[in-house]
């Protein structure tokens, strides 16, 4: 594999982390453009746990994404009543303040002669773990998938459980879930922190890659585009999010062929989608459709169930 | 088993509910009927825990149940339907009743869950339709579905709006003998109607709220007899105004 593909595979792994973020929330019914706050405070902590205090690299990702999760938690408390646009407005005005903190973020420490640390607008140098580990982008670009294979295993277990259907009724009608014993604070709650742990893991793999962030890397668009990649994707399947993904950084950016235009092409691809597939290419009605209609003829036979007229099945009282 | 002591609610300067005694003992099917903004649904929105009372209180099963928050009341067997169907549209109609029993106990859910929805499928006529994604269902069937889904989680106490609005006589017919051979035998069911002859059919006990206030209680005959009530909903009958 030559640096390129290493290079554009790379960054289609760690943006999917963010994609998969924004689509939980997603999943809950709850619009955020403020994920990008929580792959800035997880790249942040990550990078300074191993360039600052030392620490290896599989410790400091998880520590990148326990803050994350951790600022997650407290912006869930004042956003809880906010719904709808409201919640979408909290969340950007979150990720805003986040990012001009770190603008005035200052925390170095000198080592081997050199000052080592975020350094506000100027950003955050000096993160070499992989250097001095001799990890090459190849074994760095395994690793992202591995963490990312993880997280869609999570989200595979979580589609089959009772979590994850709790996590859709209240997406499709938070006051319906309510009125059948789901206790909407704790799940809202819950949903937040997950989409700020696993935006987490993105951001701190993403500044051990780069060996350095500045605020600005975690401006508006990086929200709007996370949110993107579900919508054009597919809101089915936790797989639309990395279909969204591939087809912005994969298509659009690395193949070059609308270069210069990448943009107009993107943001014309989602105002084309949200009308004609408002919930993406893998939206539920697929997902339906591959699983009732196509798979089934394959898989087992189908199990003809009788008609019953409620008048002949009216002893099978309850 | 329910009870509400001088239930009132205001929103804003309205008042939806004023002082409202309402008790309700054993199984069977209570009517609950009044005209359009007369508290009906206000009042299964405090006892489902969605709205707290100004004033007053509700006990269930003995419990002060008002403070609580809806998912408390919920898990302590208490079950509804809404008077525009609700329903979880991009799921299909047996995720919608899988969904309904996510939140019961481990104990209850592992016992019969399967079996009880099958069977809910089948006695609603929803068996065939169970593959399909709920939004499209017709109106009466998605009534039923909500039937369905409530029976779904076996409660106690069973809080049904308007399940026949908008339906044929025919399809009033048919949920009328759902509620009786299916719904009501060994639990309580409170039905907010304005169709008449299904309250007369179902209802040994009905109450009239007018501007959120009781105004009669008795046998669907008596009530429907009584000039207060017949004033409520038609107007004054004679005399001067």
């Amino acid at each position: 594999m030559d640096e390129y593909t290493i290079q554009v595979l790379s960054n289609i792994g760690m943006f999917s982390f963010i994609a998969l973020s924004a689509y939980l929330l997603l999943m809950t019914g709850e619009i955020s453009f403020g994920q990008q706050a929580f792959f800035a405070i997880g790249a942040y902590a990550s990078g300074i746990a191993t360039s600052m205090w030392g620490w290896g690299l599989g410790l400091g990702i998880l520590w990148g994404a326990l803050v994350a999760a951790a600022a997650a938690f407290l912006l869930a408390w004042p956003t809880l009543r906010l719904r709808g646009l409201y919640f979408a407005i909290g969340t950007l005005a979150f990720a805003e303040m986040v990012r001009l903190v770190f603008e005035i973020f200052r925390y170095q420490v000198e080592i081997d002669g050199e000052l080592v640390g975020p350094d506000g607008s100027d950003g955050f140098r000096g993160v070499r773990y992989t250097f001095e580990n001799d990890i090459s982008n190849f074994q760095y670009m395994l690793l992202i998938y591995v963490l990312l294979a993880a997280v869609l295993v999570f989200f595979f277990l979580m589609g089959r459980s009772r979590l994850g259907a709790i996590f859709r009724m209240l997406g499709e009608d938070e006051l319906l879930a309510e009125m059948q014993g789901v206790n909407r604070t704790f799940y809202k709650v819950l949903a937040t922190v997950l989409a700020g742990f696993i935006a987490g893991i993105g951001g701190a793999l993403y500044v051990h890659l780069n060996t350095y962030v500045e605020p600005k890397i975690f401006n508006v668009m990086l929200g709007v585009h996370s949110l993107a990649y579900g919508l054009i994707g597919g809101l089915g399947t936790s797989l639309g999010p990395l279909l969204g993904v591939a087809i912005d950084i994969g298509l659009l950016e690395s193949i070059r062929i609308f270069t210069g235009y990448r943009m107009i092409v993107f943001g014309g691809l989602v105002a084309v989608l949200l009308i004609v597939r408002p919930r993406g290419l893998l939206d539920e009605e697929v997902v339906h459709w591959l699983k009732y209609r196509m798979w089934r003829p394959f898989a087992r036979p189908v199990r003809r169930q009788p008609d019953a007229t409620p008048r002949e099945v009216r002893d099978a009282q309850d | 088993m329910l009870r509400t002591e001088g239930l009132t609610r205001y929103f804003g300067g309205l008042r939806a509910l004023a002082g409202v005694d309402y008790s309700l003992e054993g199984e069977g099917v209570f009517g609950l009927i009044g005209p359009n903004g007369s508290g009906k649904t206000t009042l299964f929105n405090i006892i489902t825990g969605l709205y707290r009372p100004s004033a007053g209180r509700v006990t269930f099963m003995g419990k002060d149940i008002s403070r609580l928050g809806p998912h408390r009341v919920i898990a302590m067997g208490i079950a509804r339907t809404f008077q525009t169907p609700r329903i979880y549209a991009r799921m299909t109609v047996r995720e919608n009743l899988l969904a309904a029993q996510h939140t019961l106990a481990r104990a209850a859910r592992a016992a019969d869950r399967a079996a009880r929805i099958d069977r809910m499928l089948e006695v609603t006529g929803l068996a065939a339709r169970r593959d399909e994604l709920a939004k499209n269902l017709p109106l009466p069937e998605q009534r039923r579905l909500e039937l369905a889904r409530a029976l779904a989680r076996a409660p106690k106490l069973l809080l049904l709006d308007e399940p026949a609005g908008g339906m044929t006589p025919a399809e009033t017919d048919e949920m009328a003998r759902l509620i009786e051979e299916v719904a009501a035998p060994g639990r309580t069911c409170i039905v907010i109607e304005h169709k008449m002859d299904m309250i007369a059919r179902l209802c040994a006990d009905v109450c009239v709220l007018n501007f959120g206030a009781k105004i009669a209680e008795g046998t669907p005959d008596e009530v429907l007899k009584d000039p207060v009530v017949l004033e409520a909903y038609i107007g004054r009958t004679g005399g001067p105004s």
